[in-house]
């Protein structure tokens, strides 16, 4: 009797000890299967594949801009071929790219400095959704004139991304500074940080816009939309990376600067043939 | 239907993307909430963390003062975002290189703490109207007191070690959720007119004297329309506060400007014909002259003859409403006036304020004067004075 | 703890645990994927449509006209800077061909100081006095003729051969009548391209093909050399054929090629100036009729009407054909 009670109990006790190891044992192998579920199917979306297209791989490329303002025209083809492509706002204070005039008069200092939104190149335009210069230094002593080309500098050190509060507005891997217009809430404090005027806000959709080298086309071996349609070949672009690729090419064969260097931005936009006067 | 924009006009040359002007009047108003909130809560800390006794008729008061107008805090902000609906993004996702980004979690840390400071600075109020009052109040003042109608000894020295230990942190926050405002402006390097190490403290300082100066208003109107004499140590205690805070913040903005024109960098030609041009009045005339030297010249003079009494009362509040009218200006000079001074060191705007609009003045207006509506509905609620014999005895 | 005390803190604490549950289900996806933004916006960023499709789309159907154009001076213009974006196109239908080329050319020719001496640049109003640009320039071959040769040719030589054509061109290059062409004084750059044009068979002449066939280019050289040396006869004939006042404001349309009063500043292009009208009148008609081949004669010619070729014919008849500096040649 004292046997079977012992055992019985035995039993019992061992069963128990059996049980609680099962569960433990259970419970781990339960948690473990699913970390390493977890991890795995990470890995699965993890950046093996190519981003951000199946075609093209960002981290083989990092891009760059030149601009030649000696070669500028004025022409303002450029303008309207963003305009055209980027579904810009048809008007005069809304631009991805513009192009500033600066013309020295005889015995003067200081340059005029004139663009789309002055009034006197609207009207010779006719209207705020065409561009054109109006020619209104004919009659006089023109010292110095030239035009430069502007647009965003795709910064390396962006102020506008570094003020951005939510992460709308951030830096690819291959050197483009790109724009969520889902996630921006509107609040314009990039608009205000850029120091060159590149940002604006787009009223309709309530959120902020600024070029963005044509991330659509150069992302499938096009050029942006203001390189390609330029006559003169006043705008450069290209992977830096690529040491024959116009962009290199470009900063190999010319002395050039960039605007503004002195807020640190870096910017990735290289001008040749500027002037002490364009900031 | 109105334009989506405006296009402001401008002489010389600006970037063509700059003539429409981002940030409107509400920007100019939420500083100037945050500045009153931060404000009237250090009035309020002078007596919960500092012990100054002289403070206690007001101390209360400038909780709730603090509190309302930080209910409407997040309201400028909303009204001007492009997309409202997605305000939470920088709280879900902050950036937190964005001083913009602090601001959902400093809001929000700030807001609770004062609502949990008012919790306890009027716990026994409320604990007192949960057991006499019936209906609707009753079952707020019940639900607030959290089923606990314990207001012992015991109680209530947790109470005040809470009470001390929130006024406490409650300043730096206070001054965290102004200050990075000023970060905000002074830490970009896009316009030459915010572009200053001093702006965070500039912005905090103001702030200070114009929280003081709400206060000082309110209590002594207050006072009239609870027919009770103004206690005069506690205005005079305010009074010091805001001519010492005064005399400081005016040596800083004067400090900022002069190491800006000082410096001379590129733009400072057409900065100095702005500030000589458009900016005489809003900024030499009415910042400087009318809202910051007099208030402190008249705050001297009653110091100085030891003015007391209804003589007393009149300079102080003339002297607050003029501070009030000063930081404002100084609000309104920073971010209107900032914006009017183009990127390119070459040009100027003009700021056209719609009156009737989303953004406008009408709006502006309406959001400083609200908090005022809710804080006279708040003060019935939570009756915050110190003297707190029934009126009645008071009256005449 | 006071009890109250104690509700606040779990209070706080499961509103925290709230907050955090909220923040970690309401963070949007694909967010810090790789860095702090949607790394979903990258991928439908780049997942737009171009709207500029290239001249290389172009050529797909437009092939003669993309040979032309991409062997031109306007090569480095996309044909999407003049003829509008191509999405869509030949879907949506027919792109359009700009109408105001007066305006639309302006654009990067109009002369304009800050515009480098590199860019062809023009006065507007003095350079084509209102007409539209196509009326000369083909826009996909812009550049018109040849340049000014140097024509380095023997006159005296040219003199020996010329005894040939006196015939018909007289002997001091003066025609005897109104039909045949005076060329004494023509410049000689032009003498030289169009006896060439008749040798080579690029112009066909029922009379001038065989004379000019049997010539070598030393012979047409040497030709050109002699006829433009020799003076042209200041005193011109009466007009016969037209009404040379009405031409005369024909003529300003054709003044920026063949000078105001017919002497043309281009050695390239024929001065007209003292020429027999009735072969001025046949060489329009010819011109008119593509008998005469040159594309650019032919459009500023398709316009004109029998009564304007007579008129302008007349016109250029009475003008004299006297140089300021008389003598002095420019090759």
């Amino acid at each position: 009797m004292k046997k079977t009670k012992t055992s019985l109990a035995a039993r019992r006790a061992f069963l128990r000890k059996l049980g609680r190891a099962a569960t433990i044992t259970g419970a781990v192998v339960g948690a473990g299967t699913a970390g390493v579920m977890q991890q795995a199917a990470a890995k699965s979306e993890s950046p093996s594949a190519s981003f951000p297209t199946p075609e093209y791989d960002w981290t083989h490329h990092r891009w760059g801009y030149g601009v030649d303002a000696t070669k500028c025209i004025g022409c303002l083809r450029c303008v309207e071929a963003c305009k055209r492509e980027n579904n810009v706002a048809g008007d005069a204070h809304h631009f991805r790219t513009w192009v500033e005039r600066y013309v020295y008069l005889e015995g003067e200092e200081r340059p005029h400095i004139d663009s789309h939104h002055d009034p006197v190149n609207i009207e010779a335009s006719g209207s705020e959704k065409e561009y054109r210069f109006a020619n209104r230094y004919k009659g006089k002593k023109v010292e110095k004139a030239f035009f430069v080309p502007k647009l965003c500098n795709h910064c390396a050190h962006p102020a506008c991304v570094q003020v951005c509060p939510t992460g709308a507005t951030y830096k690819t891997a291959d050197g483009v500074v790109l724009i969520d217009h889902k996630y921006c809430i509107g609040c314009q404090y990039c608009v205000q940080a850029c120091p060159y005027g590149a940002r604006f806000f787009n009223e309709e959709h309530g959120h902020s816009d600024k070029c963005t080298w044509c991330y659509h086309r150069i992302t499938k071996g096009l050029q942006p939309a203001c390189v390609e349609v330029c006559p003169v070949g006043a705008r450069v672009f290209g992977d830096l990376k690529d040491t024959n690729s116009p962009i290199s090419l470009f900063i190999r064969n010319n002395r050039v600067q960039v605007l503004r260097p002195e807020t640190g931005n870096a910017p990735n936009v290289y001008y040749v043939g500027i002037d002490k006067e364009v900031a | 239907m109105d334009a989506l924009f405006h296009a402001a006009p401008y002489t010389g040359y600006v970037y063509p993307n700059e003539t429409v002007i981002p940030w409107t009047v509400l920007i100019a108003v939420y500083p100037y909430l945050t500045g009153l909130v931060a404000g009237a809560f250090t009035v309020s800390s002078m007596y919960h963390v500092f012990g100054m006794e002289r403070f206690k008729p007001v101390a209360r008061f400038a909780l709730l003062t603090s509190l309302c107008f930080m209910l409407f805090v997040p309201l400028p902000l909303l009204l001007h975002l492009g997309h409202p609906e997605r305000a939470l993004n920088p709280v879900l996702t902050p950036h937190w290189t964005s001083a913009m980004a602090a601001f959902g979690y400093f809001a929000s840390f700030y807001v609770l703490l004062l609502i949990l400071e008012a919790w306890f600075a009027f716990r026994p109020d409320i604990v007192e109207q949960a057991q006499k009052r019936q209906g609707l109040a009753g079952w707020i003042y019940r639900i607030l007191t959290l089923g606990s109608y314990d207001v012992s000894e015991h109680a209530m020295r947790h109470d005040h070690k809470w009470l001390f230990a929130l006024a406490a942190i409650g300043i730096p926050s206070a001054h965290g959720l102004h200050g990075y405002v000023g970060f905000i402006f002074g830490s970009l390097k896009s316009r030459e007119w915010w572009s200053s190490d001093l702006m965070p403290v500039v912005f905090l300082f103001s702030a200070v004297i114009s929280g003081v100066a709400l206060l000082i208003v309110l209590y002594v109107v207050s006072c009239r329309l609870r027919k009770i004499a103004v206690d005069l140590a506690c205005l005079k205690g305010m009074a010091y506060t805001l001519w010492g805070f005064a005399m400081f913040t005016i040596v800083l903005e004067g400090l900022e400007f002069a190491s800006l024109v000082y410096k001379g960098r590129e733009g400072i030609e057409v900065i100095l014909e702005y500030v000589t041009g458009p900016l005489v009045i809003p900024f030499f005339v009415i910042q400087f002259a009318i809202g910051a030297v007099t208030p402190i010249l008249v705050l001297s003079y009653l110091i100085w003859r030891g003015t007391t009494g209804r003589a007393l009362i009149a300079g102080v509040t003339v002297s607050a409403c003029l501070v009030l009218l000063s930081v404002w200006m100084m609000r309104w000079n920073v971010v209107i006036g900032g914006q009017e001074i183009a990127k390119t060191g070459k040009g100027l705007l003009t700021y056209h304020m719609l009156i009737f609009h989303r953004e406008g003045l009408a709006t502006a207006l309406a959001l400083t004067v609200a908090p005022l509506g809710v804080l006279f509905a708040m003060v019935r609620f939570l009756p915050p004075w110190a003297d707190r014999v029934a009126p009645a005895s008071q009256a005449h | 703890m006071p009890k109250h005390i104690v509700r606040l803190i779990a209070l706080l604490a499961g509103f925290g645990v709230l907050a955090a549950f909220a923040k970690w289900y309401f963070t949007v996806d694909t967010f810090y994927e790789y860095g702090h933004y949607r790394a979903a916006s990258v991928t439908e960023i780049a997942a737009q449509e171009p709207v500029f499709q290239t001249p290389r789309y172009c050529e797909a159907c437009h092939q003669e006209r993309h040979a032309q154009w991409s062997a031109g001076n306007h090569k480095s213009v996309i044909c999407e800077v003049c003829h509008g974006a191509a999405q869509g196109h030949p879907q949506n239908g027919k792109l359009p061909i700009p109408k105001d080329t007066a305006r639309l050319c302006s654009l990067c020719h109009e002369e304009m100081p800050g515009r480098p001496r590199t860019q062809p640049q023009i006065d507007v109003a003095k350079h084509s006095g209102g007409q539209q640009c196509i009326v000369c320039h083909n826009p996909h071959a812009p550049k018109i003729g040849a340049a000014a040769a140097r024509i380095t040719g023997d006159a005296s030589a040219g003199q020996k051969l010329a005894a040939a054509c006196a015939g018909c061109h007289g002997a001091q290059g003066i025609s005897p009548n109104d039909i045949w062409p005076s060329l004494a004084g023509q410049h000689a750059a032009y003498l030289a391209r169009i006896l060439g044009a008749y040798k080579s068979g690029a112009q066909k002449d029922v009379a001038m093909t065989p004379i000019a066939q049997p010539l070598s280019d030393a012979d047409v050289r040497d030709l050109a050399a002699y006829y433009g040396s020799l003076s042209c006869k200041s005193a011109p004939g009466p007009a016969k054929v037209g009404d040379a006042a009405a031409g005369k404001d024909l003529a300003k349309n054709c003044s920026a090629c063949h000078g105001e009063t017919g002497i043309a500043g281009n050695p390239a292009w024929p001065s007209l100036a003292g020429q027999k009208g009735a072969y001025l009148q046949n060489a329009l008609k010819a011109f008119r009729a593509g008998l005469r081949k040159d594309p650019l004669m032919a459009g500023v010619t398709r316009g004109l009407s029998d009564a304007d070729i007579a008129n302008l014919a007349a016109y250029y008849a009475v003008q004299s054909c006297a140089l300021p500096t008389e003598g002095k040649k420019t090759p």
